[in-house]
């Protein structure tokens, strides 16, 4: 016997949880493009795509608030930002490659110093992932050691069956949390047969082997041309589900204003300009070089994670056609001819 | 503010004396608002902060007073910026902010008993005039002090009332240059690049330390001439200054290779840095 949940009843779900007063956020058609976004009843939940964006601004926002100041009498005063209002959260219907992408952000937002606005809106989520049935011929998961039925992240999951209802499996507490609030809305049955999951003939990527040729590699004639072609614009970060990387600034004036955390690339020429003029990374090619390392070696170095779902989200947005995928293919091989 | 588990809160200091160095570089002085800060605030010779101009942003700095001095901590910057040039437009008695202290530090026990070489360049005597200051003001730890200090002129040696106070004590040895046409008639120190000053001036490498900041080039060209002098690698101390941001190992781009400068450094031995990816 397996926990059920019919597709109606799923929207119900959100209805329920819309009513809690829970911030539900799922793909929903904007416009032309379907992207992760606050749901204001179950019927605008569409699990027809991979949404655009991936979903790590849900704990990682393009843009926030990290405190305020003003001047009072004349006297400067900073406030911290209150992290106890932010919402009880739901994310439902995230696949995999998104679902997967806290447990490895946790690590570099938790370790040494906390960040406390990841960390809460994370404490303050639980994840509804779903196996994928709708991959396409950029998504790599499967190379990078996910799968379109990995449960990772999730906190209950989802699997579409033929005929329109979902098996539902509990996977952490807070999965078995939310299923026992609305019991009401789930039923044992037998489980019929699941929807054909993505097709994800893609090769499996030898990771360790990766990792080993980026080890002895730094210089290499790979990095010279890699990134040519690339026009920096970014896309590829902003839209990867596992980038992280940010800056601070202040918007206002001297008297009164808002500092920011925001998403940055380490594509952007300007990333690692030092105020002298001199620039580590003076050229595309080796930004694109650190793009790599810090996905498929440095994260690994640090945390024992790659920086990386497989989701194709880079492959897809990028202008001039670089394919993450292939370079890594391309690596493989280096790597298995030693 | 420190009661806050919001990593990215400052404290509030209060600029009490503000020194123009050269032309474009400041130092300020700067004491904490808040009275348990002020009691609280510990730091190590070599670590970094966070410092902010409201309204414009934060930029990063060393402390480059000594932690043998308490009561108050000073940065020193060129006004290149945007928030430097915030930093500079504000006047004793204003207010900024300090996130810190972060990084590692230099581990100045260790060097007990022995001699120390310092040696910088141009903007980046701060960095080690942190230390200088810490280890004169436990002189009796150390054998010989030498400093040897270049900008390209003059008017851009940094710290110029602490140079005529080292030159005058009979403690430190102080070699100051400028590079060739940055000396006006009266320049009382050697005209030369700070690789070759150091050569000339030839401190012994027998039991002592080297430390060494200064522009990527100098760098550069200064590690084999303290290799000629017979400095081992371990013997030899830097402090790397990538761009940086978070200052806590999360916003990601001043690693070198899979080094975080901020966590890891920002003091790395020259073994250390031979070891990392080069990508200065």
């Amino acid at each position: 016997m397996s926990l059920l949940i019919t597709e109606t009843n799923l929207r119900s779900l959100v209805d329920a949880l819309v009513k809690d007063a829970t911030l539900v956020v799922g793909p929903k058609l904007s416009g032309s493009v379907v992207l992760y976004q606050p749901l204001a009843a179950g019927d605008d939940l569409t699990l027809d795509e991979l949404p655009r964006r991936s979903a790590k601004e849900l704990y990682f926002p393009v843009c926030e608030d990290i405190l305020t100041y003003k001047r009072e009498n004349g006297k400067l005063e900073v406030r911290d930002i209150d992290r106890s209002r932010f919402p009880e959260t739901v994310l439902i219907g995230a696949p995999p490659c998104d679902a997967g992408s806290p447990s490895i952000l946790d690590a570099v937002f938790s370790w040494d110093y906390n960040d406390e606005f990841y960390l809460e809106r994370r404490r303050k989520s639980t994840i509804m992932g779903i196996a994928c049935t709708k991959g396409d011929d950029a998504c790599f998961c499967t190379a990078v050691g996910l799968a379109p039925d990995a449960k990772g992240g999730s906190d209950l999951f989802l699997t579409p069956l033929v005929g329109g209802s979902f098996r539902c499996e509990p996977v952490t507490e807070k999965g078995q949390a939310l299923i026992d609030k609305h019991a009401g809305l789930f039923s044992e049955g037998a489980a019929g047969e699941a929807v054909a999951f993505a097709d994800q003939s893609t090769g499996k990527l030898d990771l360790p082997k990766i990792k080993e040729w980026l080890n002895g590699h730094f210089e290499d004639p790979l990095w010279e041309s890699i990134a040519d072609i690339c026009v920096g614009c970014g896309a590829c970060a902003f839209i990867c589900p596992a980038c992280h990387c940010f800056d601070i600034n202040d918007e206002g004036n001297p008297d009164s204003g808002t500092r920011r955390k925001h998403w940055d690339a380490c594509g952007f020429s300007k990333f690692t300009n030092h105020a002298s003029g001199h620039n580590p990374r003076d050229i595309q090619n080796k930004r694109y070089r650190n793009r790599i390392m810090h996905k498929f070696k440095y994260y690994d170095d640090k945390f024992g994670k790659t920086l990386c779902t497989g989701c194709g989200r880079c492959i897809r947005a990028c202008p001039v056609g670089i394919d993450i995928a292939e370079i890594l293919d391309t690596i493989n091989k280096k790597a298995e001819q030693g | 503010m420190c009661k806050s588990d919001n990593i990215y809160l400052p404290h509030l200091a209060t600029i009490e004396a503000i020194v123009d160095e050269t032309p474009d570089v400041r130092t300020l002085r700067l004491v904490f608002q808040d009275e348990a800060v002020r009691e609280s605030f510990s730091f190590r010779a070599g670590q970094f902060a966070e410092y902010s101009a409201f309204g414009s942003g934060e930029s990063t700095f060393c402390i480059a007073s000594a932690p043998t001095r308490k009561g108050y901590i000073e940065c020193c910057f060129r006004s290149v910026g945007r928030v430097t040039e915030a930093l500079r437009r504000l006047e004793v008695g204003d207010t900024m902010g300090v996130r810190g202290p972060y990084g590692n530090s230099f581990p100045i026990e260790q060097f007990y008993g022995k001699n120390l070489v310092f040696i910088a360049g141009g903007i980046a005597l701060p960095p080690l005039r942190t230390v200088i200051w810490n280890c004169l003001d436990l002189r009796d730890k150390f054998g010989d002090i030498t400093i040897v200090y270049g900008a390209r002129s003059e008017a851009d040696l940094v710290y110029k009332h602490e140079l005529a106070e080292w030159q005058e004590r009979s403690d430190v040895r102080l070699v100051k240059c400028v590079d060739p046409g940055g000396n006006g008639p009266d320049f009382d120190g050697k005209v030369g690049f700070v690789p070759t000053v150091l050569e000339e001036a030839a401190p012994s490498a027998e039991n002592t330390i080297a430390l060494v900041c200064g522009p990527p080039i100098m760098i550069k060209f200064t590690l084999p001439v303290l290799e000629r002098l017979g400095f081992a690698d371990d013997a030899i101390y830097t402090t790397l200054e990538n761009r940086m941001k978070c200052g806590v190992g999360k916003c990601g781009r001043c690693n070198v290779g899979n080094v975080y400068v901020c966590k890891d450094g920002p003091v790395f031995t020259a073994r250390e840095v031979k070891a990392m990816s080069q990508e200065f």
